[in-house]
């Protein structure tokens, strides 16, 4: 646990890897987009989206069963949200049991948002898994990203390890003073952890800005200039745009 | 350098609940000074360390650094003259690589480009940290004794003319500390170091202060206190090892 690491295959040269940071966000953002805002039920335009994410996942040379693991656990929280997509009223009635009712509106909407937030996913997997996170926040700023918010965002990835090992700390001591009477009691202490954890996080804060501070910061991160992107990136940047107007413009034509 | 580039007058500084942390503080550093300031948990170290750099401002009592008194319109120039090293490195590391970290303060103090890379480069050298190995590290997966050189390094990048520390080598095992000792008796820079290391504090000062209950009980040559353990005993403090085994003379330390 105490390894974090989102990043595990940033390290690799393909050509996917040579391009900026920045053009990969972009690229990610707009297929993201494309694919979220298709109306329900086209399923042509996604196929077309995820043979392009497909293609991807291929020539990124990302690790497969890492992804596939991640997105299984970011697939738990989305399935709530899912559940409530299939009970829907309108179109034909294919089951229903008491109040509950399948219609095919319901279906037709489930697949499409299953569809919709998978692509996504994936997308964004392999965005994660092969560009660094410092890359990622520089490629923010670059991309013009207010500098207060990426700063957020670095301090939030770089304490994220540090109250790991915090309240990894707290339940090791715990478990040497014999923590493991019922389920209650153990629900209670890990609840008291969680508040001490949250006390000492907000003292923290307190001494990382005075550290700050102390250092000449005052209150607006400094943006860096960061070096424009080359012609492959543009390149790259009209053919995702092609191929995403592409995907929309199936449908177009009936 | 700065002829008299830390003076304290009077300063006097109570908690909200009214304890009185600091009571009528007097000291005066000179340019080149390296001193310890010693006492038990509590009696004021890190409060007087904080003063010195503009984080927290006098209540009563005057503080001058450089050629600035301490107040609100000054602390740009403060933050650039003295340099704060933090004891928990974990807080004040807290850009994602080294290279971020090291360039904060640079950066603040509006350098760039190559002005900049070659100030962080410097500081990186000046603590033994290789820029072409470390640069690109995550500040999170590394040694104890690494996270505290790198947090000097980027206060050092600043280029301050006064360096104060906050128990530099607590929680380092032996060799790393002694890289540090190592590291502060070569900086020719004014260094103020709270510690509880008095082995540490006799090798590297030559003049230590003792604060007890927010006040300065000793101040003059540190030889001359740290022989004297009935005064240390008085003020929770112990006399440093090296003086406490007869087999070890005074030369050895």
């Amino acid at each position: 646990m105490n390894a974090f690491n989102l990043d595990i295959d940033s390290k690799q040269t393909t050509f996917w890897h040579s391009l900026a940071p920045r053009t990969r966000i972009l690229c990610a953002l707009i297929m993201v987009f494309a694919i979220a805002l298709t109306p329900n039920g086209r399923w042509w335009t996604w196929a077309i989206y995820g043979s392009v994410i497909l293609g991807i996942v291929f020539f990124s040379r990302v690790t497969k069963r890492v992804m596939l693991k991640r997105i299984a656990v970011e697939f738990a929280f989305i399935g709530t949200v899912l559940l409530g997509t299939l009970f829907r009223e309108g179109g034909e009635i294919v089951w229903s049991w008491g109040f509950l009712r399948i219609t095919t509106e319901g279906l037709t909407v489930l697949g499409s948002v299953t569809i919709k937030a998978l692509l996504s996913l994936l997308m964004l997997n392999i965005l994660t898994l092969t560009t660094s996170v410092p890359a990622l926040l520089n490629a923010l700023t670059a991309l013009r990203v207010p500098p207060l918010l990426v700063a957020t965002l670095a301090s939030m990835y770089r304490y994220v390890g540090v109250m790991m090992r915090e309240f990894q700390a707290m339940r090791t001591a715990a478990a040497s003073r014999n923590l493991s009477r019922n389920n209650v009691w153990q629900r209670f202490v890990i609840g008291n952890m969680m508040g001490t954890l949250f006390i000492r996080t907000y003292e923290r804060g307190e001494r990382v800005y005075q550290a700050m501070l102390s250092r000449g910061y005052r209150g607006v991160p400094i943006v860096e200039k960061v070096p424009s992107g080359g012609r492959r990136d543009i390149l790259v940047l009209t053919i995702t745009v092609v191929l995403a107007l592409l995907g929309q413009s199936i449908y177009l034509t009936q | 350098m700065h002829h008299n580039p830390i003076v304290i007058e009077n300063l006097t500084y109570a908690y909200p609940d009214g304890t009185k942390a600091l009571n009528n503080i007097n000291l005066a550093i000179e340019a080149g000074e390296k001193l310890a300031l010693i006492g038990a948990n509590g009696s004021g170290k890190s409060t007087l360390q904080l003063h010195l750099n503009g984080i927290i401002l006098p209540q009563s009592g005057k503080i001058k650094v450089g050629k600035w008194w301490v107040d609100e319109d000054n602390l740009r120039e403060i933050r650039n003259f003295v340099g704060l090293v933090f004891q928990n490195p974990d807080n004040q590391l807290f850009m994602p690589t080294v290279w971020d970290d090291v360039a904060f303060g640079p950066k603040n103090c509006g350098w760039q480009e190559q002005e900049l890379t070659q100030r962080v480069e410097q500081a990186m050298l000046m603590v033994d940290i290789d820029p072409s190995y470390y640069a690109a590290r995550n500040t999170e997966n590394l040694s104890g004794g690494e996270k505290k050189r790198i947090a000097i390094a980027g206060v050092l990048a600043m280029k301050p003319e006064v360096l104060v520390l906050d128990e530099p080598s607590a929680q380092l095992d032996p060799r790393s500390r002694r890289h540090l000792i190592e590291l502060l008796k070569s900086l020719t820079i004014t260094q103020l170091i709270a510690t509880h290391d008095l082995d540490m504090a006799l090798e590297i000062c030559d003049r230590t202060v003792v604060l007890s209950q927010g006040q300065i009980v000793y101040d003059g040559a540190t030889e001359k206190i740290m022989s004297n353990p009935n005064f240390l005993l008085e003020h929770s403090l112990e006399s440093p090892l090296c003086y406490s085994r007869p087999y070890c003379s005074l030369r050895d330390c």
